[in-house]
């Protein structure tokens, strides 16, 4: 195992570490009562993020710090302002935020009054997915008791700081991790985006200057004001410091979630942390950081975990969660299976979005059971250049037209053969799926 | 049909978290899912659009969107058994198979004796314990023929 | 104003509008769906895709009617690019959409049509099956909807959300599964149905008086006003063949109704339509009831004024101010107050359009000097009358068709009016045109002034009003006027 050094697990490996007694004395809040006990002017704390330079963790890769310093100016401004911790996480293959906020709550919530602080805040809400009970329990739990000590609410330690966090459950849909749809959904809408311009931090929540950060990069921030800025930039690289969260998942023998600085190799995740390929198996293919990034061949395994190298390789970095094809796995099969997905969370405004996901999941469907034709091919690139780059709302339909992209760039070869033998040549004979839930697509 | 004041005192509550009322509909319909019989009927919806000051029919738009709200009753359990991509590489297929022939019900559909409902659902967040379902609230996780048989063998 | 370059000229933008706004201000078309300048734009379809340039960044094509004007924007309504686009959406929102053109009323008028026309590819690239939704859904006694021909613009949700206040449409599930519905399958309600058919850029939501009743390019169409209520809507009538009127139609004017109409006005074509039409004079001899034509019809009237004391004259609140001009000097002529019939307001007046006020007129023949005059009044004037001329369309039934009935012999009546007057008082019926059948103008509530134009002929034998009275004062000029 490797021996990088960590520091976002490492308050979630003591027993009952989701107590307040327990991270409390384990130093959570520290940082926190020091900006407030200090007076620190907010705008410094938005620079120390901002130095450090933190990059979100939610998929898109923003610098943090900068995201919060598109706030207003609150001298100017005085409209009550609202951040929103998108604790959604439905990305396939991502299940690291479940950890952080089932084992470390208080780890997130003293993110929270930092942020609340910098940014001038009226009140955080935690939006978590529907399914979540658990992690969602344990925040509300870990909320009362911080409450309970003064630490949320008004006048905060004496100090007249207020400052409300709430939670809030989502129900369901991939789309509503969209920070826009975010918005929507914590208004009790349909959990559509908006299209942008106006941005969040001049029109979010119910019209007032909002942030929307993922929880992994709220959670960063107390060990940023703790140890600074440069201590954060001694992990990861210089354009992508820290560590994250790697989920990794699929074919590998030790599946699971690991604290990884940034930079490191593809390949020691696999081989040094999940074990390997399981069954003594050839890896074929892996999707670098969530189902949206696109496939990416084996022989690319040795690439740094880092947003620029996987840039750099025609993937994102996404949410850093690696899922793991081996030799028996079917391409077709996967981009089946993800083409259902997308097209079972399109939102339905864009044209593009809502004919496109289905259009796609309907061709893969039929390539996967045997009734592709060669046209499909040429059909899939050219509806997947009618999905992306930025002709909808929000990003859905790309994250939809990319993995179609990249499967016929690395894997034509195995989409024709499917197509030539008019079956699956991995399957083994055993059934597939339905392609949607809900509709029988084909005759 | 009248909400269970039990129930409108906990939105009383809810709503005081927002600087908006209607913030508080979906919570709000979670909570009537799971307190009225695992669904939310018309007369529901109804009831709380009344509560909310809103139209039914823009509540109706708001539960027919998400995934976990329910327009049909359900039965004694609910297995929701994820297919997507990890747990479709992990044997997922299989799983959904296994607690198809368990439980009795077709997916999508509830068994004829009304214990259990399966259906399949799209990533649930458990991608590194794959595969896995979600059985009326909790997650199974690492799941095999063994395990399916074990957890649903013993709610028949 | 913002100054911004528009395919290649300057032109000024408002920056409170979007820059679709600005471009069809300027003349320029840029094709759309969801967008409606009447309805908060959501940028939703996609298909309003124009090249920008703004500043130093590279040109992206971006949908206008979300997009703000800046100063200095450079905008290429046609360049490949947005072409392009425009062509891939179409190619997305055909994948569905039913072939049901040959038995669409929408055809002719769509706006999927004409855009794929113009800027979208011949053939389809798509076996898959298509949706199978409801085609014949009954929202009530005004709409029919086609779930399977909507794109999901969301035209008809925002319209009753924005306009009358009350959400009545919503799209229900998500992604390709979406639809539009109301709640539990209820009807729609309210006096304002009628417009979402006009919104609808495609044929999902139909009229169903007018389904299946005409090819919109067999409508000869004609700008109007309409005259159910004292609002004076702009209308546009279309009549078939230069019979039966098919449609009324709102038409824009930014004072009175903006874009919209109300369902009574919409509708309001079965008088039109009846088929017992004046075309010409109706006598009541000794014996029978006899036709002549107008000009003997009017020889009849002549004498009959001339001979008698001032005779009461009731005006029809849906007199043009150029008839009531005329009728005003008729009526200075033989002595007569000048008035017209003002029914009480009926309740169909609301926030948005309708005015419950059921004269058109009723603000233009006042300012001209005309005194209102109610039913029950009128009747009781024609009772103590000896002589007495009703004059416009539908000034028997507003007077009250069993109160003439009831009126003594000793009244000799005379009537102007598109229908015959029945009551046994009434000597003489003249036809008149009704109001899609004349020009001339009204005033509505506010000052307004409407033209009523003619979209058909009136029934053979027929002259209009205003003839007919200045050939009734011509006669009657230099006659001895009795007190």
């Amino acid at each position: 195992m490797s021996t990088h050094p960590t520091y976002l697990l490492n308050r979630a490996q003591l027993a009952d570490s989701h107590t307040l007694e327990v991270a409390r004395k384990d130093g959570a809040y520290a940082a926190f009562e020091k900006i407030l006990n200090e007076g620190q002017d907010p705008k410094a704390v938005t620079e120390v993020v901002k130095t450090s330079g933190l990059r979100g963790r939610g998929g898109a890769g923003f610098p943090t710090g900068l995201k919060w310093s598109f706030m207003p100016d609150a001298s100017k401004d005085t409209r009550p302002r609202y951040m929103a911790v998108n604790a959604d996480e439905s990305e396939p293959g991502t299940c690291k935020d479940r950890v952080l906020m089932r084992e470390d709550p208080h780890g997130l919530l003293e993110g929270c009054l930092i942020a609340g602080y910098a940014m001038g805040l009226e009140a955080v809400y935690i939006y978590v997915r529907g399914e979540y009970r658990l992690p969602y329990k344990r925040m509300q739990e870990a909320i009362d008791e911080a409450r309970a000590a003064g630490l949320i609410g008004k006048n905060i330690l004496g100090k007249g700081f207020d400052l409300e966090i709430h939670m809030h459950q989502g129900a369901g849909a991939y789309i509503c991790g969209e920070e826009t749809g975010l918005m929507e959904s914590l208004e009790g809408k349909r959990g559509h985006p908006r299209p942008k311009p106006p941005f969040p931090a001049g029109f979010g929540l119910w019209g007032q200057p909002t942030t929307v950060n993922n929880v992994e990069s709220i959670f960063n921030v107390p060990f940023i004001m703790t140890h600074g800025a440069a201590w954060f930039r001694g992990f990861g690289t210089e354009k992508s410091p820290g560590n994250f969260l790697c989920g990794i998942s699929g074919h590998v023998a030790k599946p699971g979630v690991y604290e990884v600085p940034l930079g490191i190799t593809a390949r020691e995740i696999l081989e040094e942390y999940a074990g390997g390929v399981w069954k003594d198996r050839e890896l074929k293919g892996w999707f670098p950081g969530g189902s949206s990034t696109g496939i990416v061949p084996a022989d690319l395994i040795d690439t740094p975990m880092d947003h620029d190298s996987i840039k750099g390789i025609g993937s994102m970095f996404g949410t850093g969660a690696m899922i793991m094809l081996d030799e028996t796995a079917c391409t077709v099969r996967a981009s089946e299976v993800l083409a259902r997905f997308y097209d079972h969370e399109s939102c339905g405004q864009c044209s593009q979005c809502r004919e496109g996901t289905q259009w796609l999941n309907q061709i893969f469907h039929r390539i996967e059971n045997g009734r592709g034709t060669m046209a499909d091919v040429d059909l899939l690139e050219s509806l997947s250049h009618g999905m992306t780059p930025g002709k909808t709302i929000c990003a859905l339909s790309d994250a939809a037209a990319i993995p179609t992209l990249a499967v016929i760039k690395h894997f034509r070869d195995e989409i024709v053969e499917h197509i030539e033998k008019g079956c699956c040549p991995l399957k083994g004979g055993t059934g597939t799926a339905p392609a949607t839930d809900r509709t029988e697509v084909h005759a | 049909m009248a909400l269970p004041e039990k129930l409108v005192a906990e939105f009383d509550q809810m709503v005081t978290k927002y600087p908006e009322r209607r913030a508080a509909l979906i919570p709000a319909i979670h909570r009537c899912q799971e307190e009225l019989d695992g669904w939310v009927s018309p007369d529901t919806m109804e009831d709380i659009a009344e509560y909310f000051g809103l139209e039914p029919v823009d509540v109706y738009g708001v539960v027919t969107f998400y995934p976990m709200f329910r327009t049909k009753p359900p039965g004694k359990h609910v297995v929701s058994v994820c297919h997507n991509i990890s747990c479709d590489l992990r044997g997922a297929q299989g799983i959904l198979a296994k607690v198809c022939e368990v439980t009795g019900a077709q997916v999508g559909q509830t068994s004829a004796d009304g214990k259990f409902t399966v259906e399949h659902v799209e990533c649930q967040g458990a991608c590194a314990n794959a595969p896995m379902f979600d059985l009326d609230g909790v997650y199974h996780e690492d799941l095999d023929d063994a395990k399916v048989a074990k957890i649903l063998g013993g709610l028949k | 104003m913002t100054k911004i370059i528009l395919n290649g000229r300057e032109v000024e933008a408002d920056p409170k509008k979007p820059l679709i706004a600005a471009c069809h201000g300027n003349d320029v078309d840029v094709p759309h769906y969801c967008y409606h300048a009447g309805l908060t734009p959501v940028g939703s379809c996609r298909m309003c895709q124009v090249e920008v340039k703004q500043g130093e960044m590279p040109p992206r094509v971006m949908a206008a009617c979300r997009t703000p004007v800046a100063e200095g924007m450079i905008v290429d309504t046609e360049s490949p690019k947005a072409h392009e686009t425009r062509r891939e959406c179409l190619e997305f929102l055909l994948k569905n959409h039913p072939l049901d053109c040959p038995i669409c009323d929408k055809a002719g008028e769509c706006m999927l049509q004409d855009f794929t026309f113009d800027e979208g590819q011949a053939e389809a690239r798509t076996d898959e099956p298509r949706r199978k939704l409801e085609k014949r859904k009954d929202l009530g006694d005004v709409i029919v909807l086609d779930q399977e021909r909507c794109i999901l613009c969301s035209r008809c949700v925002r319209f009753f959300e924005e306009v009358e206040g009350k959400l009545q449409l919503v799209i229900s599930e998500r992604g390709a599964h979406s639809v539009v519905e109301t709640f539990a399958d209820r009807p729609l309600t309210g006096n304002y149905q009628g417009n979402i058919a006009d919104l609808c850029p495609v044929g999902a939501l139909t009229l169903k008086p007018f389904r299946f009743k005409a090819r919109v390019w067999n409508l000869f169409k004609k700008a109007s006003t309409c005259g159910e209520c004292s609002r004076g809507c702009s209308i546009t009538t279309e009549v078939l063949r230069n019979g039966e009127v098919k449609r009324f139609r709102p038409r824009y004017n930014a004072d009175v109704n903006t874009w919209w109409m109300c369902d009574a006005g919409r509708f309001a074509f079965d008088r039109p339509n009846r088929a017992d039409r004046l075309s010409g004079g109706r006598r009541r001899g000794f014996s029978n009831i006899e036709d002549v034509d107008t000009d003997d019809a009017l020889d009849q009237l002549s004498d009959a004024l001339r001979g008698s004391a001032a005779p009461v004259v009731i005006a029809s609140p849906f007199l043009t101010v150029e008839e009531g001009t005329e009728l005003l000097a008729l009526c200075k002529q033989v002595g007569s107050e000048a008035r017209f019939v003002s029914p009480a307001p009926n309740e169909l007046a609301d926030d948005v359009l309708h005015t419950g006020d059921p004269c058109p007129n009723r603000r233009g023949l006042t300012e001209l000097g005309f005194q209102p005059i109610d039913p029950a009044d009128a009747l009781v004037a024609l009772g103590a009358a000896e002589t007495a001329l009703l004059v416009g369309e539908r000034v028997g039934e507003l007077v009250g068709t069993e109160g003439l009935a009831a009126l003594q012999t000793t009244l000799r009546l005379y009537v102007f009016d598109t229908n015959a007057c029945t009551a046994p008082a009434a000597q003489l019926s003249i036809g008149v045109p009704d109001h899609t059948e004349r020009l001339g103008t009204w005033i509505n509530v506010d000052g307004h002034a409407g033209k009523v134009s003619a979209a058909r002929s009136a029934p053979s034998g027929v002259r209009p009003l205003t003839s007919s009275l200045q050939t009734l004062r011509a006669s009657i000029t230099g006659a001895e006027v009795t007190a």
